[in-house]
């Protein structure tokens, strides 16, 4: 079986990359005494995966693992024994055991919510009060990283949702494992748009996962 | 802007900001208010280097330990991080729960190497807190300091209240409890330094004034009042089975350098090398049971879910039943899949049987120290190896399998002459030639030698104390040979910077006076002197110079019989007539005994049931 379990990457933590966060829930998982799984081969590992990635400097309060146990576990005993062995900013909040047919989370992945709190209010202002003439455009281009180069591109239809809610900014955007619209590149458009030139500095929050069912809804993924 | 938003801003700029927000598992957040002594304890380096030390996992647990303390940890920011903290007009703060350095009742610094002491400077003022103990007043912290270095404490005296000498378990709480009174009584700071005096192994410099002969030399350190003792005795545990010793440790969320569970097996050594200083100040030999061995090991991989555990001490390979003991931890560890590592395996010591055990779940580069390249300068600093003993261990690691093997070695070492340097080498082909004797179908591919040497340095409590280190000019000119001879396909060749050692020679045998070259060459801007990247040799000289001292007198000196060394009083349970006695025996080429085969009376039997070897009768 597999366990489907929904943690928070914690403000105080959110500097912490991927794989140093992927090892703390390894050790968590070795605390916490449940009967895991592990690879074969020289170097056994926890079989573990994540839904997706988040970046350093981000904090998530809906981020999920994905456990291969070796025997049944039940979904409190999970629970209850994660949340004594994971330091208070990486506390565990819910879980479900699934089939090991169960899909792979990364392959349903469709789309991410945030909540982006802007540091400064005024700009905060301005930035919601430019969506509407955003959103009301064709084409919202956005400057785009890869490894080697920046790459523009066009966002708007990478855009699900999108509206301001005091000082905070609520995003919900594509992410799938071939595109997604980032949280600073909304930002940097959204900008743009609010006729901002200084740098704006923002708290980004991932607040869920979300994949698509047979109704072409987002639901969260660990629902799916 | 609050103190949390410009953290927070910083935070956002810095590079590495994991090694300034802690909340690591098993890090204690106690209430502050609820714990009436605060104890800041401060590595003076960088997190990496710092939480890869076991000595401040030990007195972080003990001291949380007791609900009337709390301890946090402090280390040293990086150049980035110290440019905006001074930016945003920001304190030095704690990892815990973001209190000012000056916040704390009691500052502890731990002395691990001499190259740390500019960046101690640098946290008492980053963190508010009067560089000298003379210009603390009776609201500022008390600043001890503990560790290997404290055993020469005068390079510090002016900027420590008190040193702790020796083993810190039992007089760490002995020196809070002091410091509590004088919080909770109002004692004065002067009461509070005179009582601390009066605590078996604790150092009080301002107690103790020093007059200085015509040459330079000390003429002699008397204490200035009746509480200070004329000398100060180290601490030591007798009973390691009943010590305190943490039953979980602080988890990194990044990687650091020993990233692993710990597990201190013994104390001290047996062997007598003659260059070691830690040889001498962590004697008597001491062991922890098996059982308790055992016992820690299980509660510490639940408390940590660590995946690998070494086995630390000086001289694991002595360890009495280490085969028995690595047997047993493999069996209960294997289902956790725990590796488990010897870090300072002694070339003459380990089985074969053991190593083989290891492989079992993880293979790593094999470490040897032969420390020098001929037998006559092995003899000189008594490290009981031959090189059939080496050769021996290393064809038995590449018939299990090993394929990498690095060697370490010192240069500059007393009475080293060219043959010795080119022994290395010849020690170095010998290795190589012992994995081409392995059948090919047997031996690991990839051959690889890693030959490091590093510039030898004079320590105080060491047969060595008295003689004089190599010049730049010489050291460099043997690395130049070294270089060259050294020059063998499969061999990679590592060297020390030559400059540090120099700078480390002067601290390391450095009298009161070195404080003023130190708070002259910090003010310079000399800071994390441990870091190429950051070490200024010309700031140093420029303040040797505006100073008035020669750092050759410190390092390039050779000391007489009588010359009143700056740490004469200190004991460390050995005396200098043992070390004087074998600083001779090493100019024979003579070499002595292992403790275990007979007592050698160091001096060590003076204290009654210290040592478990000692012989009362012995001189």
């Amino acid at each position: 079986m597999r366990m489907l379990a929904v943690f928070e990457k914690g403000e105080r933590i959110r500097h912490i990359g991927h794989l140093d966060i992927q090892r703390s829930v390894q050790r968590g998982l070795r605390r916490s005494g449940l009967p895991v799984a592990y690879s074969n081969g020289f170097n056994p590992h926890i079989l573990i995966t994540f839904a997706s990635a988040l970046s350093t400097g981000a904090c998530g309060t809906r981020e999920i693992m994905d456990v291969t146990m070796a025997e049944e576990v039940s979904e409190e005993e999970f629970l209850e024994r994660m949340n004594r062995a994971m330091p208070q900013d990486m506390q565990l909040s819910e879980a479900r055991a699934v089939d090991q047919k169960h899909p792979a989370l990364m392959a349903s992945l469709r789309a991410a919510a945030y909540d982006l709190l802007i540091r400064d209010r005024e700009m905060a202002e301005k930035l919601k009060a430019a969506i509407p003439s955003m959103m009301a455009k064709e084409t919202v281009t956005a400057m785009r990283k890869t490894k080697t180069a920046l790459k523009e591109c066009d966002i708007k239809p990478l855009i699900y949702e999108l509206k301001g809610e005091g000082q905070h900014i609520l995003a919900t955007m594509v992410l799938t494992e071939r595109e997604a619209c980032k949280p600073g590149m909304l930002i940097e458009a959204l900008g743009k748009e609010a006729g901002i030139d200084e740098e704006i500095r923002m708290l980004v929050t991932r607040t869920g996962l979300l994949g698509m069912d047979p109704e072409g809804r987002l639901i969260p993924l660990e629902r799916l | 802007m609050d103190l949390n938003d410009k953290i927070e801003k910083i935070l956002e700029k810095v590079q590495k900001a994991p090694r300034y927000t802690g909340g690591e598992m098993n890090t204690e957040v106690k209430g502050w208010d609820e714990c009436p002594l605060h104890f800041g304890f401060c590595f003076p380096d960088t997190y990496e280097v710092g939480m890869s030390h076991l000595g401040m996992k030990i007195l972080y647990g003990l001291i949380n330990r007791e609900s009337w303390s709390l301890c946090e940890r402090f280390f040293m920011p990086w150049t980035d991080m110290i440019a905006l903290m001074e930016e945003e007009q920001l304190p030095l703060l704690s990892m815990e729960s973001r209190h000012p350095l000056n916040a704390f009742d009691v500052i502890g610094f731990t002395l691990q190497y001499e190259m740390s002491f500019s960046n101690i400077l640098a946290m008492l003022k980053m963190g508010g807190v009067p560089l000298e103990s003379s210009e603390r007043g009776e609201t500022d912290p008390i600043v001890v300091a503990g560790g290997p270095c404290a055993f020469n404490p005068e390079p510090l005296a002016d900027f420590i209240d008190a040193f702790m000498i020796g083993d810190g378990e039992d007089v760490m709480t002995e020196l809070n409890h002091v410091i509590l009174e004088r919080k909770e009584k109002g004692l004065s700071r002067e009461e509070c330094l005179k009582k601390l005096a009066g605590l078996e192994g604790v150092y009080v410099p301002s107690l103790y004034d020093v007059t200085y002969n015509e040459d330079g030399t000390v003429a002699a350190v008397t204490p200035n009042c009746a509480e200070a003792p004329s000398t100060v005795r180290k601490r030591v545990v007798v009973d390691l089975n009943n010590t305190y010793y943490p039953e979980e440790f602080p988890v990194p969320y990044t990687e650091v350098i020993f990233d692993r569970i710990m597990l201190e097996i013994m104390r001290g050594c047996t062997r007598g090398c003659r260059f070691c200083q830690a040889g001498i100040l962590y004697r008597p030999v001491r062991e922890r049971s098996m059982e308790k061995l055992i016992d820690l090991a299980e509660k510490l991989l639940n408390s940590t879910g660590y995946e690998e555990i070494s086995l630390s001490s000086l001289s694991s390979g002595d360890y009495s039943c280490l085969p028995e003991l690595i047997r047993e931890l493999m069996k209960r560890m294997k289902e956790k899949r725990v590796s488990i590592s010897l870090p300072s395996l002694r070339i003459d010591s380990v089985l074969k049987e053991s190593l083989e055990e290891t492989q079992q779940v993880r293979k790593t580069s094999l470490t040897f120290a032969p420390e020098a390249g001929t037998q006559r300068m092995r003899d000189v600093i008594n490290k009981g190896v031959t090189e059939e003993d080496l050769l021996g261990k290393v064809r038995d690691a590449f018939e299990g399998g090993w394929s990498s093997v690095k060697l370490y070695f010192m240069s500059g070492l007393p009475t080293e002459t060219t043959e010795d340097l080119d022994g290395i080498a010849d020690l170095a082909r010998k290795v190589i030639a012992e994995y081409f004797n392995v059948p090919k179908t047997q031996r690991a591919k990839g051959l690889r030698v890693t030959v490091s040497v590093s510039v030898f340095v004079p320590k105080p409590f060491t047969p060595f104390q008295w003689a004089a280190q190599d010049t730049l000019e010489a050291i460099i000119a043997k690395q130049e040979h070294l270089r060259q001879v050294l020059n063998i396909k499969g061999v990679t060749f590592h060297w020390h910077e030559p400059y540090v050692s120099f700078l480390e020679a002067c601290f390391a045998r450095g009298d009161r006076r070195m404080g003023s070259v130190l708070k002259c060459a910090f003010e310079k801007g000399c800071i994390l002197d441990g870091w190429n990247e950051t070490f200024r040799y010309d700031l140093w000289m420029e303040a040797f110079r505006d100073c008035g001292l020669d750092p050759a007198f410190y390092a390039h000196r050779a000391r007489t019989k009588e010359e009143v060394l700056p740490w004469d009083h200190i004991d460390s349970g050995v005396t200098k007539q043992f070390l004087w006695h074998e600083k001779e025996k090493s100019e024979r080429a003579e070499t002595t005994k292992d403790c275990r085969k007979g007592c050698n009376g160091c001096g060590l039997q003076r204290w009654k049931g210290v040592c478990s070897y000692a012989n009362a009768g012995s001189v």
